[in-house]
């Protein structure tokens, strides 16, 4: 691609990830339910299962350090989901029939969106980590911990981006809103969410294992479980199932974008 | 027979009230928007709770229940109820938004009535979800020594306790009536679910929560259903149940149906 091209599609996506952007400030509290939920889940389950960190062999002390990496991995797939209804939205209203109908080229239709989830969900990420520092957990894991933790939520965001999209593309309408939000809320709590694999019993034990997000909260929770300590060993699985899941949700989305533009 | 006096017939408000209901069952139970949070998400979660946090067994304190899906099934289904009462809340509101709400008005139909419906049909749909979530729970290996009157009982607490929430979400959608606001509550239901002793026993909980646990009285209905099931006064009271839910129904209809004059009136 020459110089210009390049130009180009750089000034095309940023356009479409400040129109994104220019929407959550002229949306009042748009931010609000991504980061409201996620800290009433963290604040309830803390009050609900707090007491699980007193079994045997539980990997910290602290049973908030346990959860504000999952609330913070939450946060970011459901900040990375509305993007997708946001998408159903312009769909409905034919905005994107404009955007099909221009010289774009047709990843970028998917880029701008997808950078508007990585902008938006660091937010609520850092809302909720902030507040999960503030009820006791320290930060174990130091400043590599919390890139990990950081680079874990930014990459579930993109994925839960691209899985939303996918949807809003093949279903057209806002009514798909809750399902891409349930579908995040599921690989969530179907992992490791409330506690360690040696801990699951019956069915999630089997089902754990292969659920990619498993791996991907044990890369986060290296910033503030003391039993998950900082290595490459525990960030690895997570980064191969984080790649993994952009792969697939991203050639799902550019096949149901083609299809749209057919 | 003159609208005032079709207003204040008895017989002719009950079958408004069980046609209003049945539109209200029949419009939760075919929308894939409506049965996905009310049915499918407290089954997700059961599922996960049962196996992601069974270990809490081993912790000093717990009640020997035999099966801990048993023990944790109270807080699915009370689960299910708030988000059916939500449910019902965001349904009144895309009735005002949609205009249905004001051909009721205009119908020879007693105010009360028309929230009673909304209630009644709320509290099939939590007989609904009893009777599923405890099949689910059996299914899982749940064992239930109160047997069929422990059942019923639980079943009926279901119902009051998706009267409630049906009351308290008929209020704010009458109040506000906006759906996108409505819509926004679904995190909210939560705080009513985490601060009742909904998967663990009241002793195990945080202290805080313990405390805010004693002035919810969803805690009291919760208690009494896991008393009902396992035939256990140490688990709670089952009068208690039955006495926190008729007042929070009785509360919250009481509130709807002045939400619903506020609404008239302006």
């Amino acid at each position: 691609m020459s110089t210009r091209g390049l130009a180009y599609t750089g000034g095309v996506g940023f356009a479409l990830w400040r129109r994104s952007l220019l929407e959550l400030a002229r949306v009042r509290g748009g931010l609000l339910p991504t980061t409201v939920a996620p800290l009433i889940f963290l604040l309830g389950s803390l009050g609900q299962f707090g007491r699980l960190d007193q079994l045997v062999g539980f990997p910290t002390t602290s049973y908030i350090a346990w959860l504000v990496p999952l609330s913070c991995l939450q946060a970011a797939g459901f900040a990375g989901g509305a993007t997708g209804a946001n998408l159903a939205r312009d769909i409905e209203a034919g905005w994107f029939d404009r955007l099909l109908s221009s010289p774009a080229p047709r990843p970028l239709l998917i880029l701008g969106p997808v950078m508007a989830a990585v902008t938006r969900c660091l937010v609520p990420v850092t809302v909720i980590f902030i507040a999960g520092l503030l009820l006791g957990p320290g930060l174990t894991g130091g400043a590599f911990g919390l890139f990990m933790l950081y680079l874990a939520a930014i990459s579930f965001s993109i994925v839960a981006s691209l899985w939303g999209i996918t949807l809003a593309l093949r279903a057209k309408s806002q009514q798909v809103g809750p399902l891409i939000q349930n579908g995040v809320f599921i690989a969530v709590f179907l992992s490791t969410a409330y506690t360690p694999l040696p801990f699951l019993k019956g069915w999630l034990a089997v089902a754990a294992p292969y659920n990619p997000v498993t791996y991907v909260l044990q890369m986060g929770r290296q910033a503030t479980v003391s039993g998950i300590e900082p290595s490459w060993a525990h960030t690895w699985p997570g980064l191969l199932a984080l790649a993994g899941m952009m792969l697939f949700f991203g050639l799902l989305a550019l096949r149901q974008l083609r299809r749209v533009d057919r | 027979m003159s609208a005032l006096a079709l207003e204040r017939d008895p017989a002719t408000q009950a079958r408004v009230i069980v046609a209003l209901a049945k539109r209200a069952l029949r419009v939760q139970l075919r929308r894939a928007q409506f049965l996905l949070p009310s049915f499918l998400l407290p089954l997700l979660l059961l599922a996960v709770v049962a196996s992601g946090t069974s270990a809490a067994q081993n912790l000093p304190g717990f009640p020997a229940t035999g099966s801990y899906v048993g023990f944790v099934v109270s807080g699915t289904i009370m689960q299910g109820t708030l988000l059916a009462g939500l449910m019902a809340g965001i349904a009144i509101a895309g009735d005002i938004e949609g205009g249905f709400f004001d051909r009721l008005l205009s119908a020879p139909i007693h105010r009360a009535s028309i929230v009673l419906g909304r209630v009644l049909g709320t509290a099939l749909i939590g007989v609904v979800q009893a009777i599923l979530f405890l099949a689910v729970a059996l299914l899982m290996g749940a064992d239930f020594q109160g047997g069929v009157v422990g059942v019923v009982l639980t079943v009926m607490l279901a119902a009051l306790s998706a009267s409630a929430a049906a009351g308290l979400g008929a209020t704010i959608a009458l109040r506000t009536g906006s759906l996108s606001l409505m819509q926004n509550l679904f995190p909210f239901v939560f705080v009513l679910l985490f601060t009742a002793p909904a998967f663990f026993p009241r002793a195990l909980l945080n202290p805080v929560l313990e405390a805010i646990s004693g002035v919810n009285p969803l805690s009291y209905v919760v208690e009494g259903m896991r008393a009902a099931l396992f035939d256990s006064p140490a688990l709670g009271s089952v009068w208690g149940g039955f006495t926190a839910g008729i007042a929070s129904v009785a509360l919250t209809c009481a509130l709807a149906v002045w939400a619903m004059r506020s609404r008239v009136r302006s």
